[in-house]
């Protein structure tokens, strides 16, 4: 098993993470009517469990027509899909509540529930995740005890091969799974992780727990934890990982499998690639000081009033594929580099072991999936990715020798 | 007869194993099945990063964790010979942010918990109101990520300070987020003013009010909490903050304490396996949290509930309203006190100089939480994390209570289980 892992890993090169945007009209246009049709028929359905209508909840909490259809228009540009599909997106967001999710808590903190689910993502998301049908959430659902087995029961029985699985967590493998037991009759999470995902639809492994095994899976890997792509075999799965995961790429997953009946496109880390496919580093806002060879050298230093860049300071942006520089954290108020916190790489494989915090790149083990920051470096490709990073980490190592930042801008 | 409790809902999951005769909680014991060994998980890593590791213990207190880290990492450079000055700015900031997280964890504790669990125990359906929680807490950690990039899991505290350097913007947006939380506090669950509130004395000044507070009071009272769930009446406070002092409370005398009294031991679990330890202070197991702070803050309305009430479910809910208000006051003037013009961080020597063990201890929003932690050369040696559920949700004999087993004994199964929740549990950080 390890070796697959291992093997998948390797195969992520930032190309093959890029969404084609420019697919002809015929294309969108047919994408549109199949999007429309299944909308129209999802209409004629009656929401799960009696849950709220969506549009009298965002009513009551004073969010305006206008309001709502600017979020779905920004929806739509996340999900890369033409302007046109606005209003597709909105009637998906409405219809939401006829989409059964179950979700699972498995060996975690309980971090992407709260972010997802109590604190965090612009607010409309927040509204619309909180009545969405979660059918089954072991941390948030009131039931307890054989009362909320039953109810899992019931749901997988009810949405057979319809749902979505959400799954938050690791799954700890060591000692035949002691570290990890559910629900009254104490099965492991394995075992339940697989009960529950037999008549998925489709699973999504939420937060990098759950996507890659997480800090738990850090070395020494003390519980044996891996990763839901790890154990299961022959589901349609999606990974969003990063710690915690952001809300907005969750809704995004959901609405677009409410919009087209499928699971967006996805890289070799099966990552959508909507929100997968930026790289940090290049739309981050200390770029500029990066290509000026403006460093933050020590913490609190004129650099680090400045803004300057954080790469010196162990910053994973240039080696790390996720789309918070663009959308940021908490209703977008902030990120990480925001701060003067480089990135500590949360959405890539094994990044507690690699990545972490204040080793520069060039003295981390990194082996990098993409072929590094400046475009010479670029061209290299796949063969010469470890040479990207040490390429990086010379730019660096030659500002503060040259201790003129003008002369290496370039 | 043994019965086997799942509790849920609690940041992880729970099992309480109740024995029950003639219809009482004759005994409970408590176990925690999860475990992921961040203890280990810890060592042999660089010691930096211990701070973008230790907030993953938990994704409702990970700042606490954090805070706790850094203080750690501090005393280590201080028992090496290198004292650590922090900037005013940088304590304030650390204090703000940690304030606020509990103050979003406090409302989601309200509103997702408390509320819910008491209409269930009095058989009234309700209003469901979780969205008013979730509104408050987005308002909370807005207001931390500000300062801190990200909640949850952020790691912007560094050995010396804090990595973000602030402007007049962020202050000032901090406030108009506070200000904002505080008018929806004030108008959707106090009905009254925060300082009309915090100014109450006695327990009848809640019949005043027409809110979901006064509403919570007077179930509490129609479900007798007010004579249910009393633990040892003995608190605990050891995190010293700009809002606590570090000392223990025998009913309402207070003493001195030293952090080298506290030990643990494994948990008494004798029908499953449990991955959880208690843990005690000289031996004695205390109460830790809102309940313990509060009772040391000298409120006259808590003084009044506590000669009346003692250490019953009642008191503890309602010590953690007034915890809420009272903090939500306190993060203001840790605002306007901000001088961004000081220094975000302090320069110190290079980590891999620090040859030593150092404690970090910080208040949590449900208790004391230790971290201690021993580097060599730049190396994590050793790593140890005390949680503040581990006081509180200890499980022991029957000769030897924990504050949740006595507080659960002699009450029927359906009262002991919304008593076993008025202590906040936190499962993810009780085996971490």
């Amino acid at each position: 098993m390890a070796d697959r892992i291992e093997g998948v890993k390797k195969l992520f090169t930032s190309k093959s993470a890029r969404v084609e945007t420019n697919r002809g009209d015929a294309y969108y246009e047919k994408l549109f009517q199949k999007c429309q049709a299944r909308i129209e028929e999802l209409k004629t359905q009656q929401p799960i469990n009696n849950r709220l209508e969506i549009s009298d909840v965002l009513e009551n909490h004073g969010i305006e027509r206008r309001d709502f259809l600017k979020w779905a228009s920004a929806v739509t540009g996340m999900l890369m899909l033409p302007a046109s599909f606005t209003p597709l997106v909105a009637d998906a967001a409405l219809l939401m509540n006829r989409a059964p999710v179950i979700w699972l808590e498995l060996q975690d903190c309980a971090g992407n529930s709260e972010a997802l689910l109590r604190s965090d993502g612009p607010k409309i998301d927040e509204i619309v995740l909180d009545i969405i049908s979660l059918e089954f959430h072991e941390t948030l659902q009131a039931a307890s005890g054989h009362q909320a087995e039953k109810q899992l029961e019931e749901a997988i029985e009810h949405f057979k091969d319809k749902y979505l699985l959400f799954v938050e967590g690791s799954i700890p493998m060591a000692d035949d799974g002691i570290y990890g037991t559910i629900g009254a009759s104490g099965e492991t999470f394995y075992d339940h992780l697989m009960r529950v995902s037999k008549h998925a639809a489709a699973i999504v492994a939420v937060g990098s727990c759950a996507t890659f095994g997480g800090v738990p899976a850090a070395s020494p890997n003390p519980t044996g934890a891996v990763g839901v792509m790890d154990v299961i075999k022959g589901k349609p799965l999606i990974n969003i990982p990063a710690c915690p995961a952001n809300p907005a790429n969750m809704v995004g997953v959901i609405i677009h499998y409410i919009l087209t009946g499928q699971v967006p496109e996805l890289d070799s880390l099966l990552r959508p690639k909507f929100a997968f496919g930026y790289r940090i580093h290049d739309n981050c806002e200390r770029r500029a000081h990066f290509d000026a060879g403006e460093f933050v050298e020590e913490w609190g230093d004129e650099g680090a009033k400045n803004n300057f860049c954080l790469y010196k300071v162990g910053c994973k942006g240039p080696m790390t594929f996720n789309n918070c520089s663009i959308i940021r954290y908490n209703e977008g108020v902030n990120w990480p580099v925001g701060v003067g916190r480089g990135c500590i790489g949360c959405s890539e494989p094994d990044f507690w072991d690699k990545y972490a915090y204040e080793r520069p790149m060039a003295d981390a083990n990194i082996k990098a999936p993409t072929g590094g920051v400046e475009k010479t470096v670029d061209e290299f490709g796949l063969g010469l990715l470890t040479a990207a990073g040490i390429g990086i980490g010379i730019h660096a190592a030659a500002s503060s020798l040259a201790g003129n930042k003008e002369e290496v801008g370039e | 007869m043994i019965t086997k409790q799942l509790v849920e809902q609690i940041e992880g999951e729970a099992s309480v194993y109740f024995d029950i005769k003639n219809e009482k909680v004759d005994f409970a014991t408590v176990t925690f099945p999860h475990f992921r060994g961040m203890e280990s998980i810890l060592e042999t890593k660089p010691a930096l990063d211990a701070l973008v590791i230790t907030p993953r213990v938990c994704g409702i207190c990970g700042h606490a964790h954090l805070m706790a880290t850094v203080r750690a990492l501090e005393d280590a450079y201080k028992n090496s010979g290198y004292e650590v000055q922090l900037t005013q700015k940088a304590k304030l900031i650390r204090e703000f942010t940690l304030v606020m997280e509990m103050i979003q964890n406090h409302l989601k504790w309200l509103y997702l918990v408390i509320i819910p669990e008491l209409n269930k125990l009095l058989h009234y359906d309700g209003q469901k109101s979780t969205l008013k929680g979730a509104y408050g807490a987005s308002l909370a950690s807005k207001a931390i990520a500000l300062f801190g990039g990200q909640w949850p899991h952020s790691s912007y505290m560094i050995p010396g300070g804090i990595t973000s350097d602030p402007t007049h913007i962020e202050v000032m947006q901090a406030h108009h987020h506070l200000q904002e939380l505080k008018s929806f506090f004030e108008k959707e669950s106090l009905g009254t003013t925060l300082e009309t509130f915090l100014s109450f004395e006695s327990c009848k000044d809640f019949h005043a009010l027409d809110s979901d507070i006064a509403t919570l009071e007077k179930h509490l009272i129609e479900a007798d909490m007010h004579q249910k769930g009393f633990a040892h009446d003995r608190f605990l406070i050891l995190g010293e903050h700009t809002f606590s002092e570090r000392t223990k409370l025998k009913h309402t005398r207070s003493f001195g304490v030293d952090i080298k009294f506290v030990t643990t031991k494994p948990s008494f679990s004798p029908y499953e396996k449990s991955f959880a330890y208690n843990a005690l202070y000289k031996n004695d197991y205390y109460e830790t949290g809102p309940l313990a702070r509060m009772m040391s803050s000298g409120l006259p309305i808590i003084k009044n509930m506590h000669r009346r009430f003692k250490d019953s479910a009642y008191s503890r809910v309602l010590a953690r309203v007034f915890e809420l208000s009272f903090m939500l006051q306190h993060a203001t003037k840790l605002l306007d006190k901000i001088d961004v013009a000081e220094d975000s961080v302090v320069s110190l020597v290079d980590i891999k100089k620090v040859w030593a063990t150092g404690i970090g201890v910080v208040e949590a929003p449900r208790g004391p939480l230790i971290h201690k932690v021993t580097i060599e050369d730049g190396i994590i040696k050793n790593y140890t994390i005390i949680t503040p559920t581990q006081f509180n949700i200890g499980s022991d004999t029957k000769e030897k209570p924990t504050s949740v087993q006595h507080a659960m004994q002699r009450l029927t199964k359906e009262d002991a289980l919304f008593v076993f929740r008025t202590f906040d549990v936190c499962s993810v950080c009780t085996t971490h």
